[in-house]
């Protein structure tokens, strides 16, 4: 095969063409890879086309270099042939070993399943085993690892207790927690609780870190050296006789032993509390004593009883310091109880003001509290404990005079309702009067008290009390305002007038009161007199003093006017007053008319009898009268008479002294009725229009007159209301006959009486069938017999009512 | 006075305590006054007021054969009147008419069309049924109250109805309720008494001592108003009669006649001893009001409700009567009889 070798360069190289042209996807690849192939000579190329190169080579070539080629060419193609043959065979021969090899792989995984199973089987165990050998040297090298950070640790501590305790420094760490119970008992022993604490803190991170292995006992014992210490430390802690100092230090350590020490704080101020409570009950004794002591030796009782208070304000204080320094914490809760303190104080205060309180007492309280104060803001700077004391006391203050106000208006109305109560003490003369004038006291008499008190007040030069200047002034002023208003209502309300706003009342109260009031009307009406110009004046005059003798205050006092309104004040008493007499004119009115009434409705006037003597209705008249004056003079001043009486001598006399009348009466029968009739009218036509009806005036007379002149009124009316035979009238003419001679001596308008008087006998003419007058001879006569009875009677009584008349 | 000038007077002959005015006269302002006077010849004038207001004439003089205690002008016939009157020892009541031809006579006889003869104590007053034409009357005595029907074409009267109003009490007058026609009140000396007509019973009383009379609000339900001798007057409301709803104080002497304006709310005139008139203008607000609140009232009372007090008179007023032709006059009759008639036009323009 020698020869094949350089054909069979080219031949391989063909063939490894050849092959990759096959398996080539591009056959320009090929191509390319045959750049200089010839084009038409090359028989490998794709190019190659047979006919071309048949006649080019005819062309070309000659018939031997044709045969030549063909020579060539057919060996060429047996060479292809030979090579074909031999890769075909190759490539078989291949393939059966692919085969071959393939059976014998498949032979071999059947066995392999069975092998690998095994092998996991081995593989778990050896893991069972690891973790086995893993678990059983956990432990031990936990204890290792421990062991190892304990002595770290133990070395640290060491050096630090080196630095901070260098007596302890000489032991070793072991030594010194083994000590440390026994230590501590000594410590027990000689009371040095610091020290015992200072070691138990200091072995506590390793009683901590080891209390349960290595120091276990070691820590019980020092536990309970611990529990003795803090109580002996608690005892300290609540004993009075301990110093403060020790209490303080005692808190301290027990805090250091992380010892619950809130609870211990809230015990402790509740003793503090406790203690305040005692401080209260006392305050009140002290009021009450000083009430005790005011009429006698005021000062060495007061001294003697402001000492206990004192000595025990200062313990209150002293505790508080001492809690303040135990608790440095505490002040805010301090401040409150102080200032609960306070406000007790001026509760009590308040309770107790409910009695009767003078100023002298209330000044020395709000001295004692405000000492007080002081004392405790001494040692609790910070509570700003006069300024809450200031408004609370304001408070205090105010209520202190409205308090004040109210009793002295009750004061007034009891002075007034003791008419009620008992008229038959006094006698009965003056009962009305000593109402009025108890009533004009107590009213003047405490409106003075009170601006003096206030003047007490406003001269003290206790701090509280200069701060409160200008508001009291404003408060008894406004206090005055309302007092009065007050008064005005309570009035109202004594004399029943306002019937509308008292009608919830039972029945038998207004009944009741409907009895005694009338003088009680009269002493209120002259007590609105008297509040309007006398008591508003004398108020505004001592007001107006003060308030030249405390400028500051009384000009403000007098910016703000509005408070106290004297002028209109006396207004409403004013009208209180004129609403009140007339109330007592016509209650009295109404009381003669009621009798009046009876007079009249009573007897058959058609049929009645001749008159034998004066009827005892006009006793009746006169007493209702008298007691008119009685009450009257007792209240109301004397008025200035605007006509001296002209006749006082007797009746007789009297009734001769209008002879045109008596004339007219004696002519008048049937026959001359109408005549006299027409006289009768011409008379009053000539005669001055008499004004019944004028403006009463705060006069004894006044009141009198215009009670009389009601009274008669009415006795004309119900004249007219009747009709009256011959007997009737004359009976009528004789008691009017009477009347005249007392009536004129009340009254002080005779004119006025006078007419009223002929009123009635007219009207009882008009009235009568047979308006025949009796014969004055028989008038007189009966008119004397009755004088002379009731003169009788007047002396056997020797009533003073007669003499202080005469 | 002012209020004198304005005043249109007339004089009755002798002293005279009733005037009425004359409802049923639609043509002409009248009214009829009746004198009382125990020995005289006593009268009855049927007063016009002329057309321009400045003149009281007489229409008619009629003699009437005793003193007149209560004359009410009947109000669906304008001649038709009632007087109570008493011969001195006796009482008696009549229904009256005027005769056709009064114009010619001068002093004609009245004609009477029926004697209310049933009484037998002291008759105080007779009333009409309170508007329209109704044959109803009730008269009053002091122990007995009676209803009868008139028939006035029989000139008869007969008793429909009697009752005691017990023996405790003794009546002073009375009025009927013109917002219910089956009720009256009647005065006695403590209380005022409400009647049923229909069953002749009590069905309410107010306590309220010695009313001289009462008169009921004729715009309002449920109002009375009430003059007393000596606590002035109160204004009443009926639904609830514990307390007054107001107070007015009267006159300075008793209080005796009073009068509600037919027309004007709250207007009251009322007639005193003291020889005055005064005019109050008390409005008791709307019903609501009246039942609820109290501070309406308290403000109002307040305000003076004293109008005008007419005091140009020479003796006590007994009798008032409001025109209800035109609302705005009113005629007075004091005890020396004389009648004043009076506008109150100027002082309503204030309102």
């Amino acid at each position: 095969m020698e020869m094949e070798d350089p054909p069979l360069d080219d031949k391989a190289r063909r063939m490894r063409d050849l092959l990759s042209s096959f398996y080539a996807p591009d056959p320009s690849m090929s191509a390319g890879s045959q750049p200089k192939g010839a084009s038409f000579d090359n028989i490998d190329t794709d190019s190659f086309d047979a006919d071309q190169y048949m006649n080019l080579l005819v062309q070309k070539a000659n018939l031997e270099g044709l045969l030549q080629r063909h020579v060539e060419m057919a060996a060429e193609i047996k060479n292809l042939d030979t090579d074909l043959q031999m890769l075909v065979y190759e490539n078989y021969n291949k393939f059966i070993s692919a085969t071959d090899a393939i059976k014998r792989m498949k032979s071999n995984i059947v066995g392999m399943e069975s092998n690998m199973e095994q092998l996991l089987d081995k593989i778990m165990s050896v893991q069972s085993r690891s973790d086995g050998v893993n678990t059983s040297l956990f432990g031990k090298r936990e204890h290792i690892e421990k062991l190892h950070r304990t002595r770290n640790l133990l070395r640290k501590v060491q050096v630090f207790n080196a630095i901070a305790h260098p007596r302890v420094v000489f032991y070793g760490k072991e030594q010194f927690i083994y000590d440390l119970p026994a230590r501590l008992g000594k410590c027990i022993k000689t009371e040095a609780y610091a020290d015992a604490v200072r070691f138990y803190t200091g072995a506590m991170p390793i009683f901590k870190a080891y209390g349960e292995s290595s120091f276990q006992d070691c820590k019980r014992a020092s536990e309970e050296a611990v529990v003795t210490i803090t109580k002996n430390l608690q005892g300290k802690l609540f004993s009075d006789s301990e110093s403060i100092q020790t209490r303080a230090e005692a808190a301290v350590l027990l805090k250091q032993l992380d010892f619950p020490v809130d609870g211990l704080k809230v015990r402790l101020f509740e003793k503090l509390e406790q203690s305040m409570g005692d401080l209260q009950v006392k305050i009140g004794d002290i009021a009450g004593a000083l009430e005790e002591s005011n009429d006698e030796h005021e000062n060495n009782l007061q001294l003697g009883f402001s000492v206990p208070h004192d000595a025990s304000v200062r313990e209150f204080v002293e505790a508080v310091r001492a809690y303040r320094i135990i608790f440095p914490d505490s002040e805010s809760q301090l401040i409150k109880l102080s200032e609960d303190l306070i406000t007790k104080h001026f509760l009590t205060t308040e309770q107790y003001m409910k009695e009767r309180v003078s100023t002298a007492t209330f000044l020395r309280v709000l001295r004692i509290i405000w000492n007080d104060v002081l004392v405790i803001d001494e040692v609790l700077p910070e509570g700003l404990l006069h300024d809450y004391c200031f408004k609370v006391s304001q408070s205090a203050v105010k209520q202190y005079f409205s308090s004040t106000f109210s009793h002295l208006l009750q004061d007034v109305s009891d002075a007034l309702m003791n008419v009620h109560v008992k008229p038959k003490d006094v006698s009965e003369e003056h009962h009305l009067q000593v109402a009025l004038e108890s009533g004009k006291n107590s009213l003047l008499k405490g409106s003075m008290d009170l601006l003096l008190g206030l003047r007490q007040l406003l001269e003290d030069n206790l701090d509280l009390l200069v701060k409160l200047r200008e508001l009291m002034t404003d408060w008894v002023q406004a206090g005055f305002q309302q007092f009065f208003e007050a008064l005005d209502t309570r009035f109202l309300l004594l004399s029943g007038r306002n019937k509308l706003s008292s009608q919830g009342q039972s029945p038998r109260e207004g009944l009741q009161s409907e009895k005694v009031i009338c003088g009680l009307v009269l002493v209120l009406a002259q007590l609105s007199v008297f509040v309007e110009q006398t008591a508003i004046p004398r108020i505004t005059e001592a007001r107006t003093e003060m308030a030249a003798s405390f400028s500051g205050s009384g000009a403000r006092g007098y910016e703000h006017g509005p408070f106290f309104l004297p002028a209109e004040i006396c207004r409403v008493f004013r009208s209180a007053s004129e609403k009140f007499l007339h109330h007592y004119i016509n209650m009295r009115a109404y009381r003669i008319s009621v009798l009046l009434r009876k007079r009249f409705t009573t007897p058959n006037w058609v049929k009645h009898k001749e008159p034998r003597e004066v009827h005892m209705f006009v006793d009746l008249f006169l007493q209702e009268l008298e007691a008119v004056g009685n009450e009257v003079k007792q209240i109301l001043s004397q008025g200035i008479r605007k006509h001296r009486r002209s006749e006082s001598n007797g009746s007789t006399t009297s009734s001769l002294s209008n002879p045109l009348r008596d004339d007219k009466l004696r002519r008048s029968n049937t026959q001359q009725a109408r005549s006299q009739l027409l006289e009768t009218h011409l008379a009053k036509l000539f005669k001055q229009k008499v004004e019944i009806f004028t403006k009463v005036e705060f006069t004894r007379e006044s009141v009198v007159t215009t009670i009389i002149k009601l009274g008669l009124k009415s006795l004309q009316e119900f004249v007219r209301l009747q009709t009256l035979n011959r007997s009737g009238f004359q009976q009528i003419q004789l008691d009017i006959q009477f009347l005249r001679t007392p009536l004129k001596e009340l009254a002080e308008d005779e004119a006025a009486i006078d007419f009223l008087l002929d009123e009635v006998i007219v009207g009882a003419s008009d009235r009568c069938l047979d308006p025949t007058p009796l014969e004055p001879p028989i008038l007189d006569k009966l008119i004397q017999a009755k004088t002379a009875e009731t003169r009788e009677q007047n002396s056997s009584a020797a009533s003073s009512t007669t003499q202080q008349r005469l | 006075m002012q209020a004198g000038s304005s005043g249109v007077g007339y004089g009755l002959k002798y002293q005279a305590r009733c005037i009425s005015d004359v409802k049923a006269d639609t043509d002409h302002t009248s009214f009829l006054a009746g004198t009382l006077s125990l020995r005289e010849e006593n009268e009855v004038h049927l007063i016009r007021l002329s057309a321009d207001g400045t003149e009281l004439i007489c229409e008619g003089l009629f003699s009437h054969p005793n003193e007149i205690w209560d004359l009410r002008s009947c109000p669906f016939d304008q001649r038709i009147f009632t007087t109570v009157y008493s011969t001195g020892e006796s009482y008696g009541a009549a229904v009256w008419q005027i005769p056709e031809l009064y114009g010619q006579l001068n002093s004609p006889q009245l004609e009477r069309v029926a004697l209310l003869d049933a009484h037998v104590s002291k008759i105080k007053c007779v009333l009409w049924w309170p508007s329209g034409r109704n044959d109803k009357l009730v008269s009053i005595d002091e122990e007995n109250l009676f209803l009868w029907s008139l028939d006035s074409s029989k000139k008869a009267a007969q008793v429909q109805s009697k009752e005691s109003a017990g023996t405790m009490h003794y009546l002073s007058g009375g009025a009927w309720d013109p917002h219910d026609v089956n009720s009256i009140a009647a005065t006695c000396e403590s209380s005022v008494q409400f009647w049923d007509l229909r069953t002749m019973t009590k069905t309410s009383s107010i306590d309220v001592s010695h009313v001289r009379t009462i008169d009921y609000d004729t715009k309002k339900d449920h109002i009375l108003v009430t003059a007393e001798d000596e606590t002035g007057i109160h204004i009443w409301d009926l639904r609830k009669t514990k307390v007054p709803i107001r107070e007015l104080p009267g006159h300075t002497h008793w209080t005796w006649a009073v009068a509600c304006n037919p027309e004007y709310d709250g207007l009251i005139l009322s007639g005193g001893t003291d020889s005055a008139v005064n005019l109050w203008l008390a409005p008791t607000g709307s019903r609501d009001e009246i039942t609820s609140d109290s501070g309406q009232n308290s403000l109002s009372l307040k305000v003076d409700p004293l109008v005008n007090s007419y005091t140009d008179y020479e003796d006590s007023v007994y009798g008032l009567a409001w025109s209800s032709r035109e609302p705005w006059i009113f005629a007075s009759l004091s005890y020396d009889g004389r009648v004043v008639v009076e506008s109150v036009k100027p002082y309503l323009s204030r309102k």
